[in-house]
This record gives C-alpha cells, structure tokens and sequence, in this order.
C-alpha cells in the first residue's frame, strides 16, 4: 500500500462523515417543517410540498449537485463546493426524510389524535407529546435508512470537487494506481461508516422501544 | 347542564342524526341505547366535537357549542382554541382505550393537566396520583399502557378523563372491548362516581348497568331518540314496538 495513503483516506473519511451529519441535521429539520407543510389547513401549501418532494426525488443528486455548484456563482454566491455541496445534501436529504416523517404522522392511529383532541391539548403540544414521539418510533428504521444513504451519497459530492473520502481514494489512485487496495479501503471506510449509524439506529430503537408490547425487541 | 337541540348529521346521503333533542341535567346520567347504526356513538361525539354536525346545536350549562352564527346568518365553527377550551370541561372514554403507549400511566393522566390546562408538575401529580388511586392503579402508575390488562388500562383512561376535571364525562361503550371477567372492575369505578354528581352520557349495550347507573334512558332508532324514560319505563314498560323488538333480541 502506498505509504501515508490510509492517514489521507482516514482525513477523507471525516470529511465524509462530516458531510453526512450536516445531511442528517439540517436534513431533518428541514424534514420536520416540510411534514408540517404536508399536512397543512390550505391545499396549495400542500402542493408546496408535493412539488419540493417531487422534484427533489425526481432528479438524480448528481445533476443536482452540479447545478448547485455552477449556479452558486451566477447567484453571486461565491462560497466553493463546501457550502453548495452541504447545501445540495440538505435538499436532497430533507425531501427524503420528509416523506419518511409524512408516512409516520399517517401511521398514527386515529383515535390516538381523538384522545389528544379530547383532552383540548395545543399544537405545540400535540406535537412534542403525541406526534414527535410516536412518529419517532415508528419511522426509525427508514430514517436510519436514508441516514446510511446520505454517507454514501456524499461521495457524489467529488465530482463538485468536495474533498472527501472519495475524492482522495481518486487522488490517490492517480498518483499511485493501486486502483483496488485504495477503491477497497474506501469501501472499507464507507461500511465501517454505515455499520456504525445502523448501530447507533438498532441502540435507538431498543432504547426507544414501547414498553410492555410483545416482541419488542424484534 | 347540557341542552341538545335538532341535532341532524348527515353522512354523505345518509342521514345519522334526524334531529336529536336531549337534556341532561346536573349530576344526571343518561345511557343511550339501540342497535348498532343507530345514531348513538355518533351523538356522543358529536357532544365531543369528535364529528362535526349540520344542524342543531349544543350547549353546556348555557355556552353554545362548536359553531357561531354570524350576523349575517352563516354558521361557522368556533376557533380552535375555543374548542380546545370547550373540549377541556368535557371528558371522553373511548371502546379502546386509547391510551398514549409511549407513556407511563401517570404522565398519561398528567397529560391534560399539565399541558391543556397548564396547573403546575406539582399540583398535576398530584392530582394524577389521587386519580389513580381512585381507580385503583396507583401501584401501577409507572408502568405503561401495555403491561396492563384491558380493564385496568379502561380505568387509566377513566382517570385521564376525569384528570380534566370536566363537568360531563362522556362514555362510548367502555366495556364492550372488555374480556367479561373484566367489565366488573370498570363499572364499579364508574358506580363510585355517581356519588360525584358529575353529568354522565354512557352509550352502552350493558342494559343491567345501565339500569342500575342511568337516571333516564334514550332508546335510539335511525338517528332519532325513539323513547326516553326512567330505566324502569323502557326496559320493562317499553312503548315503541322497535324497542320492545330491541329488547327481545338483547335478552
């Protein structure tokens, strides 16, 4: 292996992880205010999200990224692929995240809203008791899902020449061409990553877990 | 007191409730009965504002409920946070329990309290306790919904009703979900508030419970109250010949 080789891809590795946390936080924040968007009183606030969903979903991150990072100058915004790629992560992210929290707040049982409503509870209420904490459980395991995703979705971000894990596994590649130990050890770093944030989802999960039901630790 | 007056719902083309009127007074229970379909639940929670209703009105100790007439004479529904006002002096047990899972018995009793009705952690607890004590589940106040058995999580949720300190406490069918062994330690906790004096509307099918609680009974048939009497006059001495059929297949 080239020497100093592992160091670089462990720095890119950080990078990457970095990204992905920025993804995961401003992600479901944003999440959060567009699930709130979808159920709105008025149909075309509704319609908002629909169309943020859409065509978020709809394009692939690549094309995304790269309009980003050349559009960010032409807006006057000169802030380099960092920012245009934690941006573009966010976006893409968020919309993801969001139909993960609709698909909760559906799942929450009718007559658990009637209870809430009965006892004449108020939105913000209603929300950090009842909604946050059901739709929490039960969207867990798809929103560690889009969480393990957006690490790798972070590697698209080299080609707006964010230094990341798979950037440097390029650089490196190029000036040594020991093309399959660095793709491997990038492999490598990119599954130690994810395996961690499933752990730390499954931790969650059990930590979460309602008590006193059957099974509760399927 | 609660004032009902030609109340009228319709589902789409079905009509569910032609026109109700029904008074219930002070420390008054009223059990509504009739076969399934009949307008009964809808009625309940109609009072409740758990379905909204096209014509008639409510009120509760002389407030209109749930809508406004304009000057102009459109009727629209009073804001939210009047019916969250509204909904607050009222208390409602559902068929299912329908208690939070993810908290333990007492903050499921707290809740209302603490965050509708803002009393203080202190003065809440409290209460909860005394609630549960009542009911009998003090022992289990730290447990969750789900470690208890059906009855004992119907009386958390009698306690949760009565944590609002409402002035009616409205009872859908609470122990028709209940394993029979079970109903008998529900409907003692609903025997020893009628000491209260608190207003009570029960929809039930238990028609020997609802003869030893009711002070009137409402025999309900196609949306509309059919006979209203003591329990003694419907159930022994019943007029409608669809109540007489009612109680002939009941028995």
């Amino acid at each position: 292996m080239p020497p100093g080789s592992l160091a670089l891809l462990a720095q890119g590795a950080v990078v990457s992880l970095l990204l992905a946390a920025a993804a995961i936080v401003g992600g479901t924040l944003l999440a959060v205010l567009l699930a709130t968007i979808a159920f709105a009183r008025f149909a075309a606030v509704r319609a908002v999200y629909r169309v943020y969903v859409y065509v978020v979903r709809g394009t692939p991150l690549l094309v995304l990224a790269l309009l980003l990072f050349y559009a960010m100058p032409a807006l006057d915004l000169r802030t380099g692929p960092y920012i245009a790629g934690t941006l573009v992560l966010i976006v893409y992210t968020g919309a993801l995240f969001a139909e993960v929290f609709r698909g909760g707040v559906l799942a929450i049982p009718r007559p658990q809203w009637e209870s809430a409503r009965s006892l004449g509870l108020p939105p913000l209420a209603m929300f950090r008791k009842i909604v946050a904490p059901l739709v929490t459980r039960y969207t867990l395991p798809p929103y560690v899902n889009v969480c393990v995703m957006s690490v790798k979705a972070s590697s698209v971000l080299s080609i707006i020449s964010v230094w990341e894990l798979t950037l440097a596994a390029r650089e490196i590649i190029e000036r040594t061409f020991a093309v399959f130990t660095i793709l491997g050890l990038a492999a490598a770093f990119y599954f130690v990553m994810c395996f961690g944030i499933d752990r730390l989802g499954r931790l969650l999960e059990r930590h979460l877990a309602l008590k006193g039901f059957a099974g509760e630790r399927a | 007191m609660i004032a009902v007056r030609g109340l009228q719902k319709s589902f789409g083309t079905a009509r569910v409730l032609r026109g109700i009127d029904l008074d219930i007074a002070d420390g008054e229970v009223v059990a509504l009965i009739g076969r399934s379909g009949c307008g009964k639940t809808t009625l309940l929670r109609c009072i409740n504002f758990l379905e909204e209703y096209d014509t008639g009105e409510i009120r509760l100790d002389g407030e209109e409920l749930w809508y406004r007439t304009t000057p102009g004479g459109a009727r629209r529904r009073v804001s939210e946070a009047e019916a969250r006002r509204m909904r607050q002096q009222m208390g409602i047990v559902f068929q299912q329990y329908n208690l939070f899972p993810h908290m333990t018995v007492l903050d499921n009793v707290l809740l209302g309290p603490r965050f509708a009705q803002r009393v203080s952690v202190a003065e809440a607890e409290a209460l909860g306790r005394r609630l549960l004590a009542r009911v009998g589940l003090e022992a289990k106040m730290s447990g969750y919904p789900a470690q208890l058995s059906g009855g004992q999580q119907q009386r958390v949720a009698i306690a949760r009703a009565l944590a609002m300190r409402p002035k009616v406490l409205l009872l859908d069918e609470i122990t028709s979900a209940l394993d029979p062994e079970l109903v008998g330690e529900v409907e003692d906790v609903i025997r020893s508030l009628l000491s209260d004096r608190i207003m009570m509307v029960l929809v039930t099918h238990a028609l020997g419970f609802a003869r030893e609680v009711a002070h009137r009974i409402a025999y309900l048939a196609d949306g509309a109250i059919v006979e209203l009497g003591s329990p003694a006059d419907i159930l022994d001495r019943p007029k409608d010949p669809s109540l007489k059929e009612f109680l002939r297949r009941v028995r």
